[in-house]
């Protein structure tokens, strides 16, 4: 079925196979996260422009949206304040999951470097050394051990720090003219106001703490200062606990690399035990990969009459196994009800962030054993198997064998797996994007300059319900590449762009004449997977290796952001993080914000002066295109090129 | 007599009204009285029409057409302040009143006003002892925003009048414009779900 034979078909997802899944959803009866919106219908639109407060028990307190009700808050709050406390908190949540993430991965490369931990190694030493060089730890005549030893320290440092200076992290990645301009900016609001506001975050736990302490009954009520704050914790994520994430699990599970996958339901294998890994941390998921390519599982699964154990992804784990180990890609967020539809899932093990506690009714009307690991992801009427760094292999084999158990439960009756697989180039990392390029980014400057190459857009993930599935996603990236716009993206965007076939090489056929002839040369697809939703961090690291490599700041290069099909805190987190370094960014669907005129103003207008970054809001894809192509040509000619 | 008018536009759809109906008409009167009590009767219905919210409940129509189909007699209506209302101990459960309704507002279970513990329909009752004491309907009450009003039919039209030509002949006010852009982009939102380009 082509993409347009989709959009009409279903207004729920333009993707064959999803189109294909919910004719089987509709017709046996399972609910949805589609049925489950429409049975919330109407939703409550004081929750939509963000003024519903529910800090203190004398609430809720709700804003009258018309001027006539109640224009306070029982404390006073106004609107601002309300939408303002809101989306810091937001943020925070955002943040916080993010840095959490890779607090871990730092716990682990510790307890690896001093030996502690024997199921994980230092498996890329070249990327340790590049870390250890960009935080000014010696290397010279030192063990990979003793660096990574240090690396951790610092990482996990930047978590609990408690002076007043900037994060380490931060100070080493970011690029000079940025964070010079944060600085600055924070000592000319010192002195125009006598006050204190700070974008250069301290510790990364510290600003999420700061923003649940200052969004408390009674604390901070000005507009400006909380969305500053949120900045502020969001860069402490971007340039922080995402960074940490992504480059330790570099090191730890090696760098990827690029390759070709397979991506959408069609990599579910009928005849064999069929594992989906879906949630966010490759540590748990990366060792399932390698566990299930052992003899002793393929021997197990020979033994139920199984012909192998195939390890499909979903969402961001999916996206972590799926670079660097080039395993299927089963879908996105979206998807992850279908698949369990399809009967043909033997286990889907989820570790956090982005997994619908649905998941575990549908999986009890299947044989699917639906399997929760983190102890922050506890889903009721999941079987929980407690994962632990220091005993992954048994934990890993343990779970494997549980999926291998489970396949012989299948109703091959039921099994219905949708044929539907697109080919995807995946695994550009900086370091994958630079070797192409000779090792420095001069020949992609050049490309800009001259005007083959108009600017980069970096999307990133999720879907979301009140989209249809993966649309806004796929016109989008079709439309920017259409106008010679180099498009890099992270999360489930990546995975919508993969299934759509937009990171094959014959997609090099859609772009712009200028586009087209770069990615012929390179032999690369004109839309670069660029890793899971943490590794946004990766996008920071190109625009700053850009940035730092010409000498000026990320806001002066023809860059920008979406978000478009947004759902989650995390989301906020990064479009916060990428308007904190310059970076205008996209949204959709409307964040909570509208019940603000002030907050709605600092975001939108006011952040172009002060940060160089701002947000919008567009409803159409490619009237969306068409803002983004006129932000980067404006760039352009303050660039002069 | 006094109705209760609805601006549709203005509904935010937090369902206070609901929740207001229902505490007004359980015989605790608490919240968490009538929390996971199925007999707990809720008159008014907040209903999502693509983009749009509507409170749903019975206009009370003079002639009504519910109190002409009841063949037992149980709906009547008060002279004083107009209401149709339902009496429970003469209902049948027929559910002729609900299929001659126009605004399909009225339902059926066992509600602690019935029987025997038998199906009767309920309905709005305006909130009549309320209404009798010089006050407001509850829904009408618990409205932030203006969506519920309770008023004669005149006062009504003139208020909502004057309103709309201040804004028309002086430019005054009318809808603040973030709420404007966010009833729009919903609007699209909906739109694009539903086939529209």
């Amino acid at each position: 079925m082509s993409d347009e034979a989709c959009k009409r078909e279903d207004r729920r997802s333009v993707d064959p196979a999803a189109v294909e899944m919910l004719r089987i959803a509709d017709r046996e009866g399972y609910a949805t996260i589609w049925e489950r919106y429409e049975k919330q219908q109407p939703q409550c639109s004081y929750g939509q422009l963000g003024t519903c407060c529910r800090i203190c028990s004398m609430g809720p307190c709700r804003i009258d949206p018309f001027g006539e009700g109640p224009s306070h808050g029982v404390c006073g709050a106004t609107a601002d304040t309300i939408v303002a406390r809101n989306l810091a908190r937001m943020a925070a949540v955002g943040s916080s999951s993010h840095s959490d993430h890779g607090r871990k991965v730092a716990q682990l490369l510790k307890a690896v470097a001093d030996g502690s931990n024997t199921d994980y190694r230092i498996t890329d030493g070249e990327k340790l050394l590049a870390v250890a060089a960009r935080l000014d730890i010696a290397t010279d005549g030192r063990s990979l051990p003793e660096i990574a030893a240090d690396v951790a320290a610092v990482a996990i440092n930047c978590f609990g720090n408690q002076d007043e200076e900037p994060l380490v992290f931060l100070e080493k990645y970011m690029p000079k003219k940025r964070f010079e301009r944060l600085k600055g900016l924070e000592e000319s609001l010192y002195q125009a106001t006598g006050a204190k506001i700070g974008f250069l975050p301290r510790g990364i736990d510290r600003e999420a703490v700061d923003i649940l302490h200052r969004t408390h009954f009674g604390c901070d009520h000005d507009p400006l200062s909380l969305v500053a704050q949120s900045v502020r914790c969001s860069l402490s994520d971007g340039w922080g606990g995402s960074m940490i994430a992504t480059e330790l699990q570099d090191i730890l599970l090696g760098t990827p690399t690029i390759k070709a996958v397979k991506a959408n339901l069609g990599v579910l294998e009928e005849e064999s035990v069929n594992v989906v890994v879906h949630g966010h941390e490759p540590i748990l998921s990366a060792k399932i990969v390698e566990m299930a390519q052992s003899p002793e599982c393929r021997q197990a699964a020979e033994a139920v009459g199984a012909r192998r154990v195939n390890v499909v992804g979903l969402c961001c784990t999916g996206n972590e196994v799926l670079l660097r180990q080039g395993v299927g890609m089963a879908g996105n967020e979206s998807h992850s009800e279908l698949a369990i539809m399809t009967g043909a899932v033997d286990a889907m093990v989820v570790d956090v962030q982005c997994i619908y506690p649905a998941l575990a009714d549908l999986s009890s009307c299947f044989h699917t054993r639906f399997i929760t690991t983190s102890e922050q992801a506890k889903i009721p009427g999941a079987l929980h198997i407690q994962f632990d760094e220091h005993h992954a292999d048994a934990i890993s084999s343990r779970i494997i064998k549980t999926a291998i158990d489970a396949f012989p439960n299948r109703n091959k009756g039921r099994v219905y797996i949708p044929q539907h697989t697109a080919t995807a180039v995946v695994g550009f990392t900086v370091e994958e994007i630079l070797k192409a390029l000779g090792g420095t980014p001069q020949p992609l400057v050049d490309l800009i300059v001259n005007g083959t190459i108009k600017g980069i857009a970096g999307i990133v993930g999720c879907n979301n319900v009140k989209v249809q599935q993966d649309y806004f996603h796929r016109v989008l990236t079709t439309e920017l590449i259409k106008r010679d716009i180099l498009v890099i993206g992270t999360g489930c965007w990546a995975v919508a762009a993969a299934k759509a076939g937009l990171m094959d090489l014959p997609a090099q056929e859609l772009a712009g004449p200028g586009l087209q002839a770069v990615c012929k040369k390179l032999d690369i697809p004109p839309v670069l997977h660029m890793g899971s939703c943490v590794d946004c961090s990766r996008m920071l690291n190109l625009a700053g290796a850009i940035a730092d490599h010409l000498g000026v700041d990320i806001s002066d290069l023809p860059l920008v952001g979406s978000a478009p099909e947004w759902t989650t805190e995390k989301a906020v987190a990064i479009g916060a993080y990428f308007v904190g370094s310059g970076i205008p960014v996209h949204l959709w669907p409307l964040p909570p914000i509208l019940g603000g005129p002030a907050v709605t103003r600092i975001l939108t207008q006011d952040a172009k002066d002060v940060l160089g970054g701002w947000f919008f809001v567009e409803e159409d894809p490619v009237a969306t295109a068409a803002q983004m192509e006129a932000i980067i040509m404006e760039r352009r000619a303050a660039l002069g090129i | 007599m006094k109705r209760i008018f609805v601006d549709y536009k203005k509904c935010l759809a937090c369902k206070a009204c609901e929740t207001a109906c229902a505490l007004e008409h359980h015989p605790g009167g608490n919240l968490f009285g009538a929390l996971g009590d199925l007999k707990t009767q809720i008159n008014v219905r907040v209903l999502g029409i693509e983009q749009e919210a509507f409170p749903l409940s019975c206009r009370h129509c003079e002639p009504a057409d519910c109190l002409n189909a009841c063949p037992s007699g149980a709906i009547s209506r008060d002279p004083e302040s107009g209401a149709v209302l339902l009496d429970p101990a003469l209902c049948k459960a027929c559910a002729m009143c609900a299929m001659v309704c126009p605004f399909d507002a009225i339902s059926f279970k066992v509600t602690h006003r019935s029987c025997y513990n038998r199906d009767v329909a309920y309905k709005c009752d305006l909130c009549n002892d309320r209404v009798k004491e010089g006050g407001v309907p509850a829904c009408v009450g618990a409205c932030h925003s203006g969506a519920l009003v309770f008023a004669e039919y005149d006062a009504a039209r003139g208020t909502r009048a004057a309103k709309s030509l201040r804004t028309y002949l002086l430019g005054a006010e009318g809808v603040p414009p973030h709420v404007e852009l966010f009833r729009e982009l919903r609007k699209k939102e909906f739109a694009r779900r539903r086939g529209g380009e």
